[in-house]
């Protein structure tokens, strides 16, 4: 079944950039959404779920690991994968992401193979 | 605390790391070059000469993206490129063709996109020693002859690199152990 996805991320290039590198990875979404920080991915979620979210750390506004705790409180987004990604790689911020309700981490710099490794497991 | 020598090299491993997996560029440093300490006692730099030993100027107009972090060790992340050099990096991270049009915003996101994902790598090479740095958002200036200072008893490591054997690229990393 076709999936959707939403990237979250404060830079255009970046989001850009993972959208290039999803489509590399071979992976198959049939809507693709984007926000440039929390505040608005957790907006366009309550209005438009999505199945699986990337998502950056360290943003304006609300950064992804606040966005994460709260996205968790959020009956419409129960189901969503959410994957970080980030620059950030230090072990004792990736367990609280995933205590916090994060699926997956992807760590910057990122190749399609990555992404394929670590969302198709998601996509089940 | 890491000798400016082994910071040198983590600046270009993770400068390197990033060019080749997100820019599609390969890095080059002259191989047969000798790292050559200069400057004063305190803020001595390293600097890797050119093929043509001369130092590396970056003409006219340039940018500057920068990146500040915080923690034992604290300090700033630059990397200044020359504007058609910062347009070339840009168009190969969004797999643009060279003549495709692109904005200027587009170009100073993506630069501080870079100063950002070197800036990640360069915290993972080094968090063993220094387990709780934290990194800022990035910010880019454009302009003209730019330098960074961040005061008394910093550190600084200058690492050059050269894209296609003529644009050049330096990363500054300037640091100094956070008084505890
Ligand atoms: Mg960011």
């Amino acid at each position: 079944m076709a999936k959707s996805l939403m990237i979250v991320d404060d830079s255009a290039t970046m989001r850009k950039i993972i959208m290039r590198t999803v489509r590399m990875s071979g992976l198959e979404f049939d809507r693709t959404e984007e926000a440039g920080n929390g505040k608005e991915a957790l907006d366009k979620l309550q209005g438009d779920p999505v199945d699986i979210v990337l998502c950056d750390i360290n943003m304006p506004e609300m950064s992804g690991s606040e966005m994460v705790k709260e996205a968790r409180k959020l009956d419409c987004c129960k189901e969503t994968k959410i994957v970080m990604v980030s620059t950030e790689s230090g072990q004792d911020m990736i367990d609280g992401l995933m205590a916090d309700g994060a699926n997956g981490y992807i760590t910057k710099p990122f190749t399609p193979e990555k992404f394929q490794e670590k969302l198709t497991p998601l996509m089940n | 605390m890491l000798d400016q020598l082994t910071l040198s090299d983590v600046v270009i491993d993770a400068a390197r790391e990033v060019f080749e997996t997100m820019i599609f560029m390969d890095i080059e440093t002259p191989s047969d070059a000798q790292p050559a300490v200069t400057g004063q006692a305190i803020t001595g730099s390293i600097h890797f000469k050119s093929k043509s030993d001369s130092d590396l100027v970056i003409d006219g107009k340039s940018m500057l993206g920068s990146i500040t972090f915080k923690g034992m060790l604290e300090g700033c992340l630059t990397i200044s490129v020359g504007q058609s050099c910062a347009e070339c990096i840009a168009k190969n991270m969004l797999g643009m063709e060279p003549d495709e049009p692109l904005a200027i915003n587009d170009v100073c996101d993506a630069i501080g996109e870079v100063s950002n994902m070197v800036m990640g790598s360069i915290k993972t090479r080094i968090q063993d020693i220094y387990t709780d740095i934290e990194v800022s958002i990035p910010s880019v200036v454009t302009g003209c002859e730019m330098h960074n200072s961040l005061g008394e008893n910093v550190s600084k490591v200058v690492a050059s690199a050269w894209l296609d054997e003529q644009e050049a690229i330096e990363f500054t990393f300037l640091y100094r152990e956070a008084a505890s």
